[in-house]
């Protein structure tokens, strides 16, 4: 019996006007256009410089800031107002004040009179900007000094000060090296594309065959709801996993990343994580009567999920009430277990957390799911 | 005779509302039993429950030997099942179809080719094998509808309205196919709003307000109403109903 379901839920997969290809193109758009197109990486920072000491030092620190790549140097003026009157007009992000005697200053190593002011609107690249800044200025002055002068911004900043530290401390970065944002965001896409692919597909054909008539049919044969069920999320997984092969082989062949962990932790994972999607996606489908129900209910969680998940910001800086809800959100784990295996080769062992979440949640819908599922009413 | 359907005070309350109110009847083996009834009289509820689709609030019987309440799934096995609402896949082809439901019913893949050359043939239907069900016309649908409903060789088929919608020529030519069922004692249990076809039934129970108002061969309830043809019949005793759409 279950070979004819299977063969059917396959025939009418390939019939679909739209399924196949969202299958082959959802994973390419993913994988080619938004880790260039969502990316938070801070670049061409539109820079303003009062400069009021206008001496070779001052020229070399503007130098040594726009020669890092980050700022783009707009202009240099010597009135602060004309400085902030752009950052008014939305013309430049940053403004560097040099003050007056700047160039003595570094010589007799004195409190330096620089100054910097970021605009916030945009919180994340503020204060980047104003990170970046600092880190530039601070490589200007060790140059100067051995004994490491202590580097006090002279003007305070009404929007952002900063002012350099005494203790260097040499940041390494591990896993990620260059804190490639691509890097970070590959994992999380083909997590993006599974939970789509396997959780809301299958539900979507299941209120298909109600608005049709069809399940009607179904209910009267002698088919279990297991079977029925089962056969048509099949077509799905085996499709889910030409999914993540093809998203692996992008990754690899555009970007040049390879996983570092084991493909079998990837699929285990996959496997978990499509226990609890399907279950959901069963949840939604006996529960609408149509396919406009259907994905507004699927909007709604998808929503969440995404935004709740770590996917995009990280969970340890939610505020606590926000951290206590992702703990049952089951892309939390997945992502966390992807990103984990992909980029640092974590073990499956090391991820038992995410593991147990996994399995918590799936056995909750899942159980929840086929109580809920009747052939009678 | 046998009775492959015996209903003792079958009761569906939806809430406050009682559909299907007490009822009590049985079919005969081998027998065309109309099932008649205004809309909203509760006869699509009746018949749900008996296909084991929807279980009775109280009351209850036996289908095909199996016991309502306690074993649908037994009777799913030896029943077949057609409704208005299409029932066939239209994005599959009609061989397709056939395969599909000959697999859920447990034939083997030998059976299924025999079944389905034996149905293409007596339907006339061997040039649209490889048509998908979609491109179909309605009567056509219904027909094919109708031999998958009989694919496992069933004790009983429900046909829930099943010429809705086509011409009468179109019709006369479905009832054939349901003669030609009954005469190899398939029992066939059958709703509809064609008072020409209540004719054609053995007997025919007409359901208004959620009970039997009346149930006789056609010619035994014309004589009691002293109505010409059956829509006499029906209208007398819709006309009794106090129940509205």
């Amino acid at each position: 019996m279950w070979k004819y379901l299977i063969e059917k839920e396959f025939r009418q997969f390939f019939r679909d006007p739209m399924l196949p290809r969202i299958v082959i193109v959802f994973p390419l758009l993913m994988m080619l256009v938004f880790p260039f197109a969502a990316n938070m990486e801070v670049k061409d920072i539109n820079l303003v410089v009062v400069d009021s000491d206008r001496t070779d030092i001052s020229a070399e620190l503007i130098e040594k800031c726009t020669g890092s790549g980050y700022f783009r140097l707009k202009a240099v003026c010597d009135d602060p107002r004309e400085a902030q009157e752009m950052m008014d007009r939305n013309a430049v992000d940053a403004i560097l004040t040099i003050g007056q005697g700047f160039s003595r200053s570094v010589a007799t190593g004195e409190d330096v009179p620089v100054g910097i002011k970021v605009n916030t609107v945009n919180g994340t690249k503020g204060s980047i900007s104003s990170q970046y800044l600092s880190d530039c200025i601070m490589l200007f002055m060790r140059q100067f000094s051995v004994s490491g002068p202590s580097v006090a911004s002279a003007q305070a900043s009404v929007l952002q000060s900063a002012s350099a530290p005494v203790i260097d401390a040499a940041p390494k970065y591990y896993y990620n090296a260059y804190m490639d944002y691509k890097v970070f965001m590959v994992p999380a896409l083909m997590v993006i594309a599974v939970t789509m692919v396997t959780g809301f597909f299958p539900a979507l054909n299941i209120v298909g065959e109600k608005e049709a008539g069809t399940i009607e049919q179904m209910n009267v044969s002698p088919v279990s709801k297991t079977a029925f069920i089962v056969c048509k999320m099949i077509p799905y997984w085996v499709i889910t996993f030409f999914m993540l092969g093809m998203c692996l082989l992008i990754a690899w062949l555009v970007f040049g990343y390879v996983c570092r962990g084991s493909l079998w932790g990837i699929v285990l994972f996959t496997v978990l994580h499509i226990m609890v999607t399907a279950g959901l996606g069963l949840l939604i489908s006996s529960y609408s009567e149509n396919a406009q129900q259907a994905m507004f209910i699927m909007m709604f969680f998808v929503l969440i999920f995404m935004l709740m998940s770590g996917v995009f910001t990280p969970v340890s800086s939610m505020p606590a009430w926000a951290r206590a809800i992702t703990y049952a959100n089951p892309l939390r784990y997945y992502a966390d277990a992807m990103r984990a295996i992909f980029l640092k080769g974590s073990s499956v062992a090391e991820l038992w957390y995410d593991a147990a979440g996994l399995l918590t949640i799936g056995a909750a819908v899942l159980f929840w799911a086929v109580r809920s599922y009747r052939k009678t009413s | 005779m046998e009775n492959v359907i015996e209903i003792h005070g079958l009761t569906k309350r939806f809430g406050s509302f009682t559909a299907v109110d007490h009822i009590s009847f049985s079919v005969r083996k081998g027998e065309i039993f109309g099932f008649l009834g205004a809309n909203g009289a509760g006869k699509t509820t009746a018949m749900r429950i008996l296909c084991g689709l929807s279980v009775p609030t109280s009351g209850g019987g036996t289908v095909a030997g199996y016991d309502i309440v306690r074993e649908p799934e037994k009777i799913k096995r030896h029943i077949g099942y057609m409704s208005q609402k299409f029932s066939l896949y239209s994005d599959l082809k009609v061989w397709e179809n056939i395969r599909l439901f000959g697999g859920i019913y447990g034939l083997s893949d030998r059976e299924i080719a025999d079944k389905t050359s034996e149905i293409l043939s007596s339907l006339g239907m061997a040039d649209v094998r490889d048509s998908f069900v979609a491109s179909l016309p309605l009567g056509w649908k219904q027909k094919l509808a109708f031999s998958i409903a009989l694919i496992h060789e069933p004790d009983i088929v429900f046909l829930d309205e099943p010429t809705g919608g086509v011409d009468p020529e179109t019709r006369r030519r479905f009832w054939e196919l349901i003669y030609d069922a009954a005469s190899r004692g398939v029992t066939v249990f059958v709703t509809t709003h064609y008072m020409d076809e209540a004719e054609y039934c053995d007997r025919v129970s007409v359901m208004v307000d959620g009970r039997i108002g009346a149930l006789d061969s056609p010619a035994g309830l014309k004589r009691t109403y002293g109505a010409e043809d059956m829509d006499g019949v029906f209208r007398i005793l819709a006309g009794r109903a106090l129940r509205k759409e």
